[in-house]
């Protein structure tokens, strides 16, 4: 199967061929420790949220954590910014890997389900703490599920490449 | 300074630590003291963090002095052995001192004993044996004065009955490093879980030091406190993800900043969590309701605390960009 020519393109690009040529400290791996910034922020904060509301913690009241979700979102935006500039300096590697396919769909998923939680659990006054944990739990885990899933397969698509850029 | 100064910098502190941390623990058994015995757990688990960076300098300082007419590679290989199992029931001792404290804080009553409390003694103790052989296999490496046989002995048939038992026990380095590396998924196991360990401890961690810091100030911070723990276990799962990597490529890491920046950043991390827990920052905070400002103090631990999270995640994240694109930090 030949592979689409836009894929040259784009690595062609003068920035997509510095990323990965520089030496510059600022270059491919500053945009990579961005991204694991952002992992932090989203996964971290979200898990935090996944774990009170399956009853750990159970002290810490439910509705002040729902600030949590501006960190969430910000680290969101934070990797949906990093992602795009690593696929553009890596596209034919990424987009020919079904890891990565795997990757975008569990965080899509994830990040549903976050907004669902927010929703559904968070923007609901009327709820206490018992009914928040009881409406919330089952989004909760697949939360956890899916986080766990989107980062093994962003781990993944070091090893399981085919291409590292147009052959 | 290079990475020989580092390994005996340090690696004296594992050794005397272990023996006063269990000295102190049996005196505090002795007098029934719990104050003395809080202490102890507290020497036990610093010590463990010390142990990381002395075990890590050890490739290094045999880099500096392999090539030395009169330095036996098979002494080294022993030494290297006995470093590794001694370091595992180390961190092993740390960890259950770390719950042991943990268990003082929840419930209050000292005087109350549980599993945790026996195993604290029983891996102490073992440790400590493991050390001497440690310090032992480690002076005969430079000082042929005190080598009780010829410099190539490293067989199993050898020394008194437990030194053979525990010889034989012994993982064989070289054996270890190729586990590591058999199996790419593997790697990428070991790799996946460091990431999913940094989600963990960053997020408990970072949502209490940004509480702290009058980010959402609704939270009291008492409660928040309670996820202390899966920091613990995010920190578990990332100190022994990171301990197997390292073996897997010591020289790869050993002569790359990177890596050693991060484990400053990381004894930094430690020491800022001793300044929170051994003032009375802790106590203060630890009150606080919702909507209450915690002290200057606090805010500023709390500060540094997220400061030295991102360093450790920034110098974890540059390991590969040193080696690929700056002399490694000594010629090997």
């Amino acid at each position: 199967m030949a592979l689409p020519l836009f894929l040259r393109t784009i690595e062609g690009t003068p920035f997509s061929t510095w990323m990965r040529e520089s030496e510059s400290p600022f270059g491919f791996y500053f945009i990579l420790l961005v991204h694991t910034v952002g992992l932090a922020l989203l996964v971290g904060a979200n898990a935090v949220i996944d774990l009170r509301l399956l009853g750990v913690a159970r002290e810490i009241p439910l509705p002040p954590l729902k600030r949590l979700f501006g960190i969430m979102w910000l680290g969101f935006w934070i990797n949906v910014t990093s992602g795009i500039l690593l696929l553009f300096a890596y596209p034919t590697k990424s987009l020919t890997n079904p890891d990565f396919y795997i990757k975008l769909t569990c965080i899509g998923f994830a990040v549903w389900i976050m907004y669902r939680m927010k929703r559904r659990v968070f923007d609901d006054a009327s709820l206490d703490d018992a009914a928040m944990m009881a409406k919330g739990a089952t989004l909760a885990k697949w939360s956890l599920c899916l986080w766990a899933a989107a980062i093994t397969a962003g781990r993944l698509l070091a090893y399981t490449y085919r291409y590292v850029t147009f052959p | 300074m290079n990475l020989a100064h580092l390994h005996l910098l340090l690696n004296h502190f594992p050794i005397i630590g272990t023996i006063v941390g269990l000295g102190l623990f049996l005196v505090s058994l002795v007098g029934k003291n719990a104050d003395l015995r809080r202490a102890s757990l507290i020497v036990l688990a610093v010590i463990a963090l010390v142990a990381i960076p002395t075990f890590f300098s050890g490739v290094g300082a045999q880099g500096a002095i392999k090539n030395d007419p009169g330095v036996s590679e098979a002494l080294i290989e022993r030494h290297e052995g006995a470093a590794m199992l001694a370091f595992f029931f180390m961190e092993i001792t740390g960890a259950l001192a770390l719950v042991e404290l943990w268990k003082h804080y929840r419930i209050s009553r000292p005087e109350r004993r549980t599993w945790t409390f026996s195993a604290v003694l029983l891996f102490s103790i073992i440790t400590t044996g493991l050390m001497a052989r440690v310090g032992t296999t480690g002076g005969e490496v430079r000082h042929p004065e005190i080598r009780s046989g010829p410099a190539t002995a490293t067989t199993t048939t050898e020394g008194s009955l437990p030194s053979r038992i525990v010889y034989a026990l012994e993982p064989s380095p070289p054996k270890f490093t190729q586990l590591m590396l058999d199996n790419k998924f593997w790697w990428a196991f070991m790799m996946d879980m460091h990431f999913i360990g940094l989600a963990l401890l960053v997020g408990t961690i970072g949502v209490l030091d940004l509480r702290m810091l009058g980010f959402a100030k609704n939270l009291p911070v008492g409660p928040l406190h309670r996820l202390a723990p899966w920091a613990l276990v995010g920190f578990g799962i990332n100190l022994v993800t990171g301990v197997l990597a390292f073996i897997g490529m010591p020289t790869f890491y050993t002569y790359d900043m990177a890596f050693w920046l991060k484990m400053l950043a990381i004894m930094l991390l430690g020491l800022n969590v001793a300044a929170f827990y051994l003032t009375n920052t802790f106590e203060t905070v630890e009150a606080l309701g919702p909507g209450e400002d915690a002290p200057p103090l606090a805010k500023f631990i709390a500060a540094t605390s997220l400061f030295l999270c991102f360093a450790v995640i920034a110098f974890g994240r540059y390991i590969q960009w040193f080696s690929d694109n700056v002399d490694s930090i000594a010629a090997h």
